[in-house]
């Protein structure tokens, strides 16, 4: 069964938690990309890298606006056109304005997270034109019609026979079970759409400041044909995603390929810093940048600004216990896995239109550990469940609750006779049901629905201490 | 208030705070002179071929270390002959033989400094094309099925099997892109140890930023195409090359 | 973070029991006790002490969490800076980790640069139960015996906030008759979480059986924590999947209250433990 990415946050994991492929395909992928990382990481001064591009890209966060602003006078002066872009909409129409203007009938993307957060693909078919995902694993869920459930494997949640089905359904392929034969129709398929195509538009891996440069990342070369190929180039990218020099895009290339997949380097790491010139064989005659805001300015205002250090790797997705457990879809947004249930409420106009994903964790911190960037995530989701609680966003029967305990435990005598019926309520319940208790009542029904519990001692630590320093003769 | 100007007065604004968790008030940039170097390799040119042909080895790419110039030059013809016997018997119909199985996608190769190489392969039946403008539609049909494409390179890195190719003037970015198999000539003399160490040569040089704002497109490239998206099963040649070729030669000792 | 050094043995502690081992657990709290006595260090239970804030703190609750905060500093604050006691011990890395980390950063937020200075000099004196058997009080080996196959389970706050790993795997290696054996995936958390395992307990348990599965790939008899609130979870999951592996917490093992063996006894034991089992076994 398939995740609804419509449905609400329950039903979704429920869903998820239902689908015995999921949790394989998830937690095989997730494990060998974590393996490759570990290995790849310690393979090198690992610890060090981190450090350094964490110290890197704080530096550039301390002084953004000055960073941003070298950025735009050096594409200025390569012969880019820069544009800004506040939130979604205008992103969307200043991509659709360039692609009408060219008369562009066909789109080829290269995976693109931040062109997936503004929903880029719907709001260019609106107007007629036909988007096309290059990347192949963004094709075989565009054909499938699903969003990316992972930041860097968007086809991590299906497994092969699954997508053997799309390849049939949607390209009338003779069934076979054979990857080689997927990726040969595909790359056929494809060839002809980077050739037709009148506009390319990618994300951005780093954009250097200091010469005016946006580097994508690949394995497959999408990234170079969609840079290429067509007359016109659109970059649509977060604001955040700056590096001062080209010496800092390199580390952090590095760290970026060790963390997301264990290579030393992707295949392609492909840098454009401008239009094609006179006596040039290829490339555009037109390269656009949107500098995308998107809720990260409020980020940071927020004092959610550690989290505008990521640098989309997926580390954390992979790393995380709960990721393994539902995939990415039962989050229902763009970003997913820890860094999602950050970043999701933290760019959103109201933190609380996501008030779910800061509880979609068990705090656990392997994502901290994961991170190339070192993001204390955990922290962060602390920090969220703060502010949803400040925006009165919490249930009204757990704000409740958590105060009635808060008075209970603030006094001992509450505390200890609390204790005391605790224990003869439990112990007579537990004795009813055969020494655990199966059900309670809601909202800790929550707990019994999957677990026993076991009552309450019979007599307390403090009840025994007590009468030990009564037999030892103290008080 | 334009969106541009908008932005960067929220950002200054909110910089500003005194009690902004992050980032911290004082964050030093990292230097030149304390950033790491990731890999590392050392030695002679020959060690850093060496070095260079198994790490390119390892992500599935294939190289031949040559003395010469004129050893070069043997290997290149014959590793494109042998192309297309491969590609005729794969084909393995009566008419295997195709009007295109000597189209070559091709950089100017006198930049190569490979004496009379163009020459030989065109005596011996071999186009080299060299398009001059591949927003032509007809001359983006001309490479549409070419198999093979030639380049040399800007610099290789030993110690991760990694070349980088630019994409301005005569140097077509499709030459290492389009076809299914990339022939890559690296002299010795573009091999580095790392590519800290090129770009450190550079920024000493005083080229490094001219250089990149020049060149318009600069791709590092380390091994064929691939791609894991199928559960976790590699394949290659997904949209750039499946197969990369790299034939380095020592043109140091003269 | 700092961690105080003694120039002399610590001789006296006093315990932080947590209000969970207090009230469901009080075996791992006498344990606790008596690991501490026998290796020579007195123990002071100050009996005004009920709940370090975490539920609140964990659920964003920070006012709430802040109340509990500075009541267990004004409890705990004044043994420490009077001399009275030269550290503080908990049977628990999270109780520990919310007192020794979460608690600055409550009076951070606060503004309220005392009460975080305050939290910070008691976090330098707090300690694990193994963290301060090991690192302080020098022990690997408590003199315990038990015969079986035990893996050891890293509790999240203990093992990533703490960093307190090699501890209780060096303590456990001492116990005589014991067979360790690696955990699969043990780094991976159980699925407790806190509020996580009411508000996402469709996750929490699926986790909770990957650890299950775990535990069962390994042959383990048992599983050794410093948590009783994964343990909880775990032997909740454990109980309902009707597998026999049981989760306990170490100071049990180190203190051999576990019986002999961890195995049930195809006859009747010869020795019955000193305190009652729990889970049913």
């Amino acid at each position: 069964m398939q995740v609804d990415f419509n449905a609400p946050y329950k039903n979704r994991v429920q869903q998820a938690l239902n689908d015995p492929n999921l949790r394989v395909a998830v937690s095989k992928a997730t494990d060998r990309m974590t393996d490759a990382r570990l290995a790849s990481m310690d393979a090198v001064e690992g610890q060090k890298l981190r450090s350094q591009v964490r110290q890197m890209k704080q530096h550039v966060l301390r002084n953004w606006p000055d960073y941003l602003q070298q950025l735009e006078s050096n594409l200025t002066r390569n012969g880019c056109t820069v544009h800004w872009a506040e939130e979604t909409e205008d992103a969307q129409n200043i991509v659709r304005d360039i692609a009408l203007q060219n008369s562009a009938k066909l789109v080829v993307k290269s995976k693109s997270m931040a062109t997936e957060e503004i929903h880029l693909n719907h709001a260019l078919e609106e107007v007629g034109l036909r988007v096309v995902e290059t990347d192949l694993g963004e094709y075989i869920i565009q054909l499938a019609d699903e969003p990316p459930s992972h930041i860097v494997a968007p086809v991590i949640h299906k497994r092969l026979e699954e997508i053997a089905e799309v390849f049939q359904d949607k390209l009338d392929m003779p069934p076979t079970r054979e990857p080689t034969k997927m990726t040969s129709l595909a790359r056929a398929r494809l060839r002809q759409e980077f050739f037709a195509a009148g506009m390319g538009i990618s994300g951005c891996n780093f954009a250097i400041a200091e010469t005016g440069a946006i580097c994508i990342v690949t394995n497959e070369g999408n990234g170079r044909m969609v840079s290429s190929m067509p007359r016109v180039y659109v970059v649509v990218m977060g604001i955040e995603k700056l590096v001062p020099t080209v010496e800092d895009a390199f580390l952090q290339l590095q760290a970026l390929c060790r963390s997301a997949t264990g290579q030393n380097l992707t295949v392609y790491c492909s840098m454009t810093s401008g239009p094609r010139q006179e006596g040039d064989v290829d490339g555009p005659e037109q390269v656009h940048v949107v500098l995308l805001d998107n809720g990260r300015s409020r980020m940071l205002a927020r004092g959610y600004g550690e989290a505008l250090l990521c640098i989309r790797c997926g580390a954390c997705l992979n790393a995380c216990p709960v990721y393994q457990e539902i995939g990415g879809h039962a989050y229902g947004s763009t970003y997913n896995g820890p860094i999602g249930a950050v970043i999701t409420p933290a760019l959103a106009p109201e933190i609380s239109r996501f008030k779910e994903l800061p509880h979609a964790t068990s705090l656990c911190g392997a994502c901290r550990e994961a991170c190339p960037v070192k993001i204390d995530l955990p922290r962060l989701l602390l920090d969220l469940r703060s502010d949803l609680v400040q925006e009165n966003a919490s249930p009204k029967t757990e704000a409740w609750g958590i105060k009635s305990y808060a008075s209970l435990m603030s006094s001992r005598r509450m505390y200890e006779s609390l204790g005391k019926m605790a224990s003869i309520g439990s112990n007579l319940y537990a004795g009813m049901s055969g020494g655990n208790i199966k059900f309670m009542p809601p909202p800790l029904n929550g707990w019994t629905a999957y677990r026993d519990f076991a009552p309450f001692a019979p007599k307390s630590f403090r009840q025994w201490w007590k009468e030990r320093s009564k037999l030892r003769g103290q008080t | 208030m334009s969106a541009r100007d908008t932005i960067l007065s929220r950002l200054r604004e909110t910089l500003r705070q005194p009690h902004l968790p992050f980032p911290p008030a004082h964050s030093d940039p990292l230097t030149h002179a304390e950033r790491m170097t990731v890999t590392h390799a050392e030695g002679d040119p020959w060690t850093l071929a060496e070095r260079f042909a198994q790490e390119l080895t390892a992500v599935k790419g294939s190289c031949e270390l040559l003395e010469t110039e004129t050893e070069a030059r043997l290997s290149i013809i014959s590793r494109l002959q042998l192309w297309v016997e491969e590609e005729q018997a794969a084909r393995k119909t009566a008419e295997a033989e195709r009007a295109g199985d000597y189209d070559v996608l091709s950089w100017p190769l006198e930049q190569l400094g490979i004496e009379s190489l163009p020459l030989i392969l065109k005596e011996i039946g071999f186009k080299l094309i060299e398009p001059t403008d591949l927003h032509d539609p007809q001359q983006r049909e001309r490479i549409r099925p070419i198999r093979a494409g030639i380049t040399t390179v800007e610099a290789a890195f030993a110690s991760t099997g990694s070349f980088v190719v630019g994409g301005r003037g005569a140097n077509a970015r499709a030459a290492s892109l389009t076809p299914f198999r990339h022939l890559v000539v690296i002299p010795f003399s573009k091999l580095y140890a790392t590519g800290e160490e090129w770009l450190a040569q550079m920024r000493h040089a005083g080229r490094l930023d001219d250089y990149l704002r020049q060149s318009r497109n600069l791709s590092i490239i380390t091994g064929p195409s691939k791609s894991a998206d199928i559960e976790g099963n590699l394949t290659m040649g997904v949209h750039g090359p499946k197969v990369v070729h790299a034939i380095l030669f020592d043109d140091l000792q003269q | 973070m700092h961690k105080a050094t003694f120039e002399q043995r610590p001789n006296r502690v006093a315990l932080f029991v947590t209000c969970m081992v207090d009230m469901l657990y009080p075996g791992v709290g006498i344990a606790t006790c008596e690991l501490l006595e026998k290796n020579n260090v007195e123990v002071v239970f100050p009996e005004e002490q009920t709940c370090c804030g975490q539920p609140a703190f964990n659920a964003g609750y920070r006012n709430e969490a802040r109340k509990l905060a500075r009541r267990f500093l004004s409890i705990f604050g004044p043994l420490v800076e009077n001399g009275e006691v030269d550290a503080i011990v908990a049977p628990s890395g999270s109780c520990a980790t919310m007192t020794s980390h979460f608690f600055e950063v409550l009076f951070e937020e606060s503004r309220e640069e005392e009460l975080r200075r305050q939290a910070e000099r008691l976090a330098s004196v707090t300690f694990e139960l193994t963290e301060f058997l090991v690192d302080v009080l020098g022990l690997a080996n408590t003199g315990a015996r038990l015969q079986g196959k035990a893996a050891y389970h890293p509790c999240c706050h203990l093992y990533r906030e703490l960093g307190v790993d090699d501890q209780p795997r060096k303590l456990l290696d001492g116990v005589e008759g014991l067979e360790v054996v690696d955990l699969p995936h043990a780094d991976d958390c159980c699925g407790f979480g806190g509020l996580f395992s009411i508000k996402n307990s469709g996750i929490s348990a699926a986790m909770g059986r990957a650890k299950a599965r775990s535990a069962q790939q390994c042959g383990a008899d048992a599983i050794a924590l410093c948590d009783v609130s994964c343990m909880t979870h775990i032997n909740g999951i454990l109980s309902r999947e009707g597998i026999s592996c049981r989760a306990h917490h170490i100071a049990e093992i180190l203190n051999n209250h576990l019986g002999n063996s961890l195995r049930p006894p195809s006859q009747p034991e010869p020795q019955q433990p000193d305190h009652p089992r729990r889970w049913g076994d």
